[in-house]
């Protein structure tokens, strides 16, 4: 890979953290009312040098800009997001909510996509390689539906059959409350039964829109000359399919699935309402009942941090698999 | 593309656009998907038209009759929500409320960029350039969390109470406003490509050589161009934006005086009705946001097919 390219890659990438940090400064500056009075609460008699001292501690006192937005850059990079307004926690630093929040998340939402895309790509290959066939339409079909269906809903449906109906799975939550285990072991099979249903219902969400973009992507690649080539040349239709579309399909595909990661955060942060997972989408909109900007503000910056980085992963990985677009 | 090279007034004749139009809707109620879509349209657009010729009035806990979260029975078809209200009173309304705010969402999403994508690519430079920036940061965004902050800042900043505009609540226009400002790019990038093609060709250039300002090609000669494009794009736009709206509906910022399918669905969950296994609060509703953006993605790609010829060998 040409070092042009890396360096072309995380420059963009650079200037759209930048930009994502403006952006959570300029919004959140933009609400009514001065941000002390937000601090103070709504005591009536706040006296004039207790808002002074306020205005002082916090440093509202200096111009928005340049001294207010350096001093916010100056703490983002240091990875102060201030403290926390409302709710259970508040007054805690906004960084401590949410690593806390973020190991739920990760292992919900990483193993779920780590299944769509297994699920997912192998439906779409082989629905796109037998077109017209019967699992091809059924799939097809399929793929649309769970596709319109939104997240929450598709999880509030397993959670009354599998939940509450066959009572195969709890109902909420990562753990039993007030359950003492034997070891490590029981511990970890209490989580994942507490996780299967959010899991499968993370996982199915995402493979009706994998499928169907790794579908439309073998059908044209397989009507690529490469690929008559390949078949004249008396390669079996299995051969043709393993090493010359698959490889070839796969990789648009790749990229179409990490520029959609910002969509599917949607979806994460309603799956994990419905099982009151304890992760980053139930903390979200806790904090969103109570107006806890700074932890709005916090989850916004890190979601979106994050989605970058993954497209930047993709785009490298890309452009290591891909030759053509190394330039 | 190149501009072509045909010469004589062959080249000129504008497309066929308007010779099109009825071939057009036949060749749609001819394909199993777009016949499918149109009628689950049709059915949809009576329930928004009129819900109180069908099931009365808005029910609310005043005026609600029925038992507190009582199952499916003859008087109440589809079962009662935790007031007592008929959970198919509620869902017929809530049909309106959500296509409504569906409709104008993507109005606002499909004007939004259909202006900047053919501004952009007819202009050029280093605006496009600038403007296809700020659009691939959006396309890149989390735009639901974006949207979700938006809306909680701007309901803040202007105190929605319970102020009304044209007979929709100020707090859901709120909504409306932000689906456009957070989903208008992937509409830009498509228009723009389409007007970069347009551009090029033979009846632009003349219309620029006998002295027509750039405005009046871009209205007179590029939209007539993209109009298609716009439709096809604007269907399967709605579809999201009903989508949209169902969930930021569900993360509790809907309206529960004005509800939608969304806003029923958080009542539903809010309620605990998946744990108490009372199905009838939450399947019409959620039955209703399947059909409708299930129909409308095989609308839109049916129309895709017809009016983008192009495509046609994929699907």
């Amino acid at each position: 890979m040409s070092l042009r390219y890396l360096a072309r890659r995380l420059m963009t990438a650079a200037i759209t953290v930048f930009l994502i940090v403006v952006l959570n400064f300029v919004l959140f500056r933009m609400m009514p009312g001065s941000p002390e009075r937000i601090l103070l609460g709504r005591t009536p008699n706040v006296s004039g040098e207790v808002i002074q001292a306020t205005r002082e501690r916090w440093g509202l006192d200096k111009p928005l800009f340049p001294d207010q937005f350096v001093a916010y850059l100056a703490s983002t990079v240091q990875g102060d997001l201030g403290f926390s307004f409302g709710g259970g926690s508040r007054g805690r630093p906004v960084t401590d909510v949410l690593l806390q929040r973020l190991g739920p998340t990760l292992l919900l939402f990483g193993l779920g996509e780590v299944l769509a895309i297994i699920l997912g790509l192998a439906l779409g290959a082989y629905s796109g390689w037998r077109r017209g066939g019967i699992l091809d339409h059924v799939g097809n079909g399929l793929s649309l539906v769970l596709y319109s269906t939104p997240y929450f809903l598709l999880g509030m449906g397993l959670l009354i059959v599998f939940a509450t109906g066959l009572g195969w799975f709890p109902t909420f939550g990562i753990s039993t409350v007030g359950q003492s285990y034997a070891g490590p072991l029981d511990q970890l099979g209490d989580m994942a039964w507490h996780l299967a249903l959010p899991l499968a219902t993370v996982a199915l969400g995402l493979v009706g829109q994998y499928s169907i973009l790794m579908r439309s992507s073998i059908v044209e690649t397989l009507s690529e000359d490469y690929v008559t080539t390949a078949r004249a040349k008396g390669l079996t239709e299995g051969r043709v399919l393993r090493s010359h579309a698959l490889p070839n399909a796969l990789l648009p595909t790749v990229t179409l699935i990490a520029i959609n990661l910002g969509y599917v955060v949607a979806g994460a942060i309603t799956v994990e309402v419905v099982f009151n997972w304890p992760g980053l989408g139930t903390l979200t909109v806790n904090a969103l009942s109570s107006r806890d900007y700074p932890v709005l503000q916090g989850v916004f910056l890190l979601l979106s941090v994050g989605v970058v980085l993954a497209n930047l992963i993709a785009d490298l990985m890309y452009g290591f698999l891909d030759p053509r677009v190394r330039t | 593309m190149t501009a072509p090279t045909l010469p004589g007034p062959a080249a000129l004749s504008l497309q066929p656009v308007s010779r099109q139009r009825f071939g057009f809707l036949r060749e749609l109620l001819r394909r199993p998907s777009g016949l499918f879509g149109v009628i689950i349209l049709a059915i949809f657009t009576l329930l928004a038209l009129v819900p109180d010729l069908l099931v009365g009035p808005l029910q609310t806990a005043v005026t609600a009759t029925g038992p507190r979260l009582g199952p499916p029975s003859i008087e109440f078809p589809l079962g009662t929500d935790e007031l007592g209200r008929s959970i198919l009173n509620l869902t017929v309304h809530a049909t309106r409320i959500s296509m409504v705010i569906g409709l104008l969402a993507t109005f606002i999403t499909v004007a939004i960029g259909a202006v900047l994508g053919i501004v952009s690519g007819y202009v050029g430079g280093r605006f496009d350039a600038l403007l296809m920036r700020i659009a691939d940061f959006f396309l890149v965004l989390p735009t639901f969390v974006l949207a979700i902050i938006l809306t909680a800042i701007i309901r803040d900043a202007i105190g929605t109470g319970s102020r009304e505009i044209g007979g929709i609540r100020l707090s859901l226009l709120v909504i409306v406003v932000v689906i456009g400002i957070t989903s208008w790019s992937s509409a830009a990038r498509i228009i723009r490509s389409q007007t970069l093609s347009l551009k090029e060709r033979a009846f632009v250039d003349r219309a620029r050589v006998i002295g027509a300002s750039s405005s009046h090609i871009m209205r007179r000669h590029i939209l007539p161009n993209v109009v298609n494009l716009i439709v096809a794009n604007a269907v399967l736009t709605f579809a999201g934006a009903i989508l949209t709206e169902t969930t930021l509906s569900f993360v509790g910022l809907g309206d529960p005086f004005q509800p939608s399918w969304g806003q029923l669905l958080e009542a539903a969950r809010s309620t605990g009705a998946p744990g108490l296994g009372a199905w009838w609060y939450f399947v019409p509703a959620g039955a209703s946001v399947v059909l409708v953006v299930f129909a409308f993605t095989l609308l839109g790609n049916a129309l895709d097919d017809i009016l983008n010829p192009k495509l046609a060998g994929r699907r």
